[in-house]
């Protein structure tokens, strides 16, 4: 039954560039990435509770890779996607043996270095362009881009659905939860959190890839910017991190929150969208998900228990 | 001499940095509250002693102490009545309230103040001394001497006052110290206000040396986090240290590798610095 929801849903999806227009199909795209990128967040961050700011480096490899690959060798898109998707995973492979042994904050921050670091690596790498970026071969298949977007959206969920289900992801859940203690049961916490860490970039980086093709011009600045990591992790912690459609959720009514006050009171959307997020944390901590389950409990009195609890 | 030079720069814009990490360190230290909103405090501490110099023509250095006030009261304000809501809630939600806060300063600054570049500029802000050669602006060795002093200040309050025994001991325990009197909620209040003063102070100050948009804070924040990181949160020294290091390394990536690595430096240090660091002290990260 749920399955087969699901499945309606996914198709109900995929026939939009066949009945929606230009704008739509623009706008589907757009969300459809973001909220990839916020579901592959959550594999690291909801589910093993690790708080990456490196995402954006391999979003920015993915970008790179597939560009790279396709402006300086001349090699199709799919290789190119290949390629990107590849070293966002040995980038996450060779970083996350030294940084997963960090914890709390200090991982936080010492992925947030990554990104600053790696961005100015690229900006002076002849074959990346340097500071001036690449420009990728044009194409106007916008549906293309959308049903592509789509498949890989469904391809994360289908894995964080995966690791709800199985042991695998238990063994993330429990180290998220007590660290030592899932170590003192057995769980091989450096193997658990480098394969999250490796699947999450994976994903994220081929979203950026396709995402360089779509807009078919990149540059350091843009490919390793800090806020879209940030947005990756406010979408899924609004939504609920550590389930499987908090952050699918979470991403597109925020996707839609901010591109209808964007088009609306330009200046003002940002203002908007940081209050959300303020209000959002005091009243709904563990997210949408959470505040359903806790308005059929408790009703209304969910919201003031919220700050009871964490209030000092 | 090019070498004495680059390094007298990056000491004098060093301090500067030990200043903004200052705050920053101690409201994480006390309140394990990672501001991220921390350089938008810094740059509202900025644009309040601009506008005490442009529109009543105080001497910068004269307004700083009214900035301090100014964001004292801000700050206790913000703990008191909304950070203080969260305080016990996942580490993930104070870095994200925070975060939304730093959205919101940053455009109610954009709304109110315009994205204009805006420069503090009293009537010696270009007067330099030689010494051996070694051309030292008046101005940044002005804002290192008050970095010096307000450093020495904190200290002061943390280590001999009854006010800064009772924050040492909230950091340590809680528990305990609430045990023996202390009111967490003013505590809490207190201590950001602190916090929120020095990074008003260390606005003032970037606003002399440099320039001030809405958006310099986020760079700011993640310079002082870094600060903050190797200078170890305690003592106020160390992160004055841990400034000096950040500046000196910067000038001299900006000397040998060229402007686009001043950022890589500071952040890859803070890697290695993260990965190198024994795993005693990351308890309670």
């Amino acid at each position: 039954m749920r399955w087969a929801a699901l499945a309606l849903i996914a198709a109900l999806l995929a026939i939009l560039p066949w009945v929606g227009d230009d704008v739509m199909i623009q706008y589907g795209i757009n969300a459809l990435l973001v909220a990839t990128l916020a579901q592959a967040w959550n594999i690291i961050g909801g589910f093993t509770g690790y708080a990456s700011f490196g995402n954006s480096v391999f979003y920015g490899l993915g970008t790179y890779g597939t560009a790279i690959a396709m402006v300086q060798f001349g090699l199709p898109f799919g290789v190119g996607l290949a390629l990107g998707g590849a070293l966002g995973m040995l980038c996450a492979l060779l970083l996350g043996l030294p940084i997963l042994r960090l914890r709390g904050h200090y991982f936080a921050i010492a992925t947030l270095g990554l990104s600053a670091t790696m961005a100015a690596i690229v900006a002076n790498l002849d074959i990346a362009g340097r500071n001036i970026g690449l420009i990728l071969p044009l194409t106007r298949n916008d549906a293309m881009f959308y049903e592509a977007s789509l498949a890989l959206l469904a391809a994360t969920t289908l894995t964080v659905i995966w690791l709800a289900l199985s042991r695998f992801g238990m063994g993330l859940i429990a180290i998220r939860e007590d660290e030592d203690a899932a170590a003192v049961m057995g769980v091989n916490t450096t193997f658990y959190k480098v394969v999250a860490l490796v699947l999450s970039s994976f994903f994220t980086a081929v979203a950026g890839g396709i995402h360089a093709y779509w807009i078919t011009f990149i540059d350091p600045a843009s490919a390793f910017d800090l806020t879209l990591n940030v947005r990756m992790v406010i979408m899924a912690v609004f939504g609920g991190p550590g389930t499987v459609f908090g952050p699918l959720i979470g991403s597109f009514i925020l996707s839609s929150v901010y591109d209808w006050l964007a088009s609306s009171i330009s200046t003002a959307a940002a203002l908007l969208f940081g209050l959300v997020i303020v209000i959002a944390v005091v009243f709904m901590p563990r997210g949408l998900i959470d505040l359903g389950a806790g308005l059929r409990r408790v009703g209304w009195r969910y919201l003031l228990q919220n700050i009871r609890l964490h209030r000092i | 001499m090019l070498l004495a030079q680059i390094l007298t720069n990056g000491l004098l814009l060093g301090g500067l940095y030990g200043l903004m990490a200052l705050g920053m360190a101690l409201i994480w230290g006390v309140l394990n509250i990672v501001n991220l909103a921390h350089g938008a405090l810094i740059m509202l501490g900025g644009y309040a002693v601009y506008f005490m110099f442009t529109a009543a023509g105080i001497d910068p250095f004269a307004a700083l102490p009214v900035a301090m006030l100014v964001m004292f009261a801000f700050g206790y304000a913000l703990q008191r009545f909304l950070l203080n809501l969260i305080v016990r809630s996942a580490p993930l939600n104070t870095l994200l309230i925070t975060f939304g806060l730093d959205v919101v300063l940053t455009y109610l600054a954009q709304l109110a103040f315009s994205a204009d570049f805006r420069a503090i500029n009293p009537s010696y802000a270009g007067a330099n001394v030689t010494v051996l050669g070694i051309t030292i602006p008046l101005a940044r060795l002005a804002a290192f001497a008050v970095a010096l002093v307000l450093a020495a200040a904190l200290w002061l309050l943390l280590e001999r006052t009854r006010l800064g025994r009772a924050i040492r001991a909230t950091a340590q325990n809680l528990v305990a110290a609430r045990l023996y009197g202390v009111d967490p909620r003013q505590l809490y209040a207190v201590t950001f206000g602190i916090g929120a003063a020095l990074a008003g102070a260390a606005g003032g100050l970037y606003g002399v040396v440099s320039q001030l948009t809405p958006y310099v804070g986020t760079n700011l924040t993640v310079k002082s986090f870094v600060i903050a990181i190797m200078g170890g949160l305690e003592n106020p020294f160390g992160i004055l240290a841990g400034g000096l290091v950040i500046g000196v390394a910067e000038a001299l990536a900006a000397l040998y590798l060229g402007p686009t690595f001043t950022d890589a430096i500071s952040f890859g240090l803070l890697v290695v610095i993260l990965v190198a660091r024994p795993v005693r002290s990351l308890k309670g990260a």
